[in-house]
């Protein structure tokens, strides 16, 4: 198997066409999991925070 | 949620070995005698264009069951999926604009393709902008569906915008493809590989958010539990 990685004169279109998908599918991994890590978070916080409520009224 | 726990983990792992694969593939792939090296950009813009109409296909049927059913879930993938759907239609215009300027002399051109899938990028941040200006998030859910829903109308229209108008843009060389007009092997290896791989990345993803969403649901009944004791 031989590999092209010379794009010629194309290359001013080929490449930054190969830059922006990788820059958008990093922006939709990282958005992806920074959200469900910070509502996880937030969500666990607020439970631990009621489970202390609940023994200090106990 | 426990589905997405380990569904979401394996559609993204099996989204970066074909991912991997189809890049091989795809400078693997020989030069086109007609578009030279700009051919390679094919497999990067034609799963990004099928996945911006996949995606707004599962909006819709979330959207439908959201408005009928009212179930929490169904709006939740609504919502989930409209920011990736948004993103792949983008980057379908994107990369579509960069491979037309080399081949058709132009970055853009008001046809009946490139000018339908614009519409669909409108709707996509007119879906994400409606859900946001409205306070009331049922008010903004439903208003949202709504609109969803009259977009699904523009999906037939972009799939044969090239079949009922003239149009600079090329027919259908894959599914649906005319006789004579599909892929010789060494370009439909790496595209069938590269769409499976956009699709299982959609998949993890589109999983991701929904999770988020149930967690933020929850978060926010907390808060509202903790504001009122």
């Amino acid at each position: 198997m031989q590999f092209d990685f010379d794009a010629g004169k194309y290359a001013i279109y080929v490449w930054p066409a190969f830059a922006l998908t990788a820059a958008v599918f990093a922006w939709m991994i990282a958005d992806s999991l920074g959200a469900a890590r910070r509502w996880r978070r937030e969500a666990e916080r607020l439970q631990a925070e009621r489970a202390k409520r609940e023994a200090r009224g106990s | 949620m426990a589905f997405s726990r380990w569904a979401a983990p394996m559609f993204g792992a099996i989204a970066a070995v074909l991912g991997i694969a189809g890049l091989i593939l795809t400078f693997a792939a020989p030069e086109d005698y007609q578009q030279g090296d700009t051919v390679r950009m094919m497999f990067i813009h034609v799963p990004a264009a099928s996945l911006s109409l996949f995606v707004y296909l599962c909006l819709g049927i979330a959207s439908f069951l959201a408005l009928v059913f009212r179930h929490a879930l169904a709006d939740a993938a609504a919502v989930a999926c409209a920011p990736l759907g948004a993103a792949f239609t983008a980057l379908a215009l994107a990369t579509g604009s960069l491979w037309g300027k080399p081949m058709w002399g132009t970055w853009w051109v008001w046809d009946a393709r490139l000018t339908s899938v614009l519409v669909l990028l409108l709707f996509y941040l007119g879906y994400l902008a409606l859900r946001s200006a409205l306070e009331d998030e049922q008010k903004a859910a439903r208003a949202a569906a709504i609109l969803a829903l009259v977009g699904l109308i523009n999906l037939p229209i972009v799939k044969f915008s090239v079949d009922w108008w003239n149009s600079l843009h090329q027919g259908s060389s894959t599914l649906f493809a005319k006789p004579g007009n599909g892929l010789p092997p060494a370009y439909a290896w790496p595209m069938l590989v590269m769409s499976l791989a956009y699709l299982s990345a959609f998949g993890s993803l589109w999983l991701v958010r929904i999770r988020a969403l149930v967690w933020r649901r929850k978060a926010r009944a907390l808060a509202l539990q903790a504001a009122e004791s």
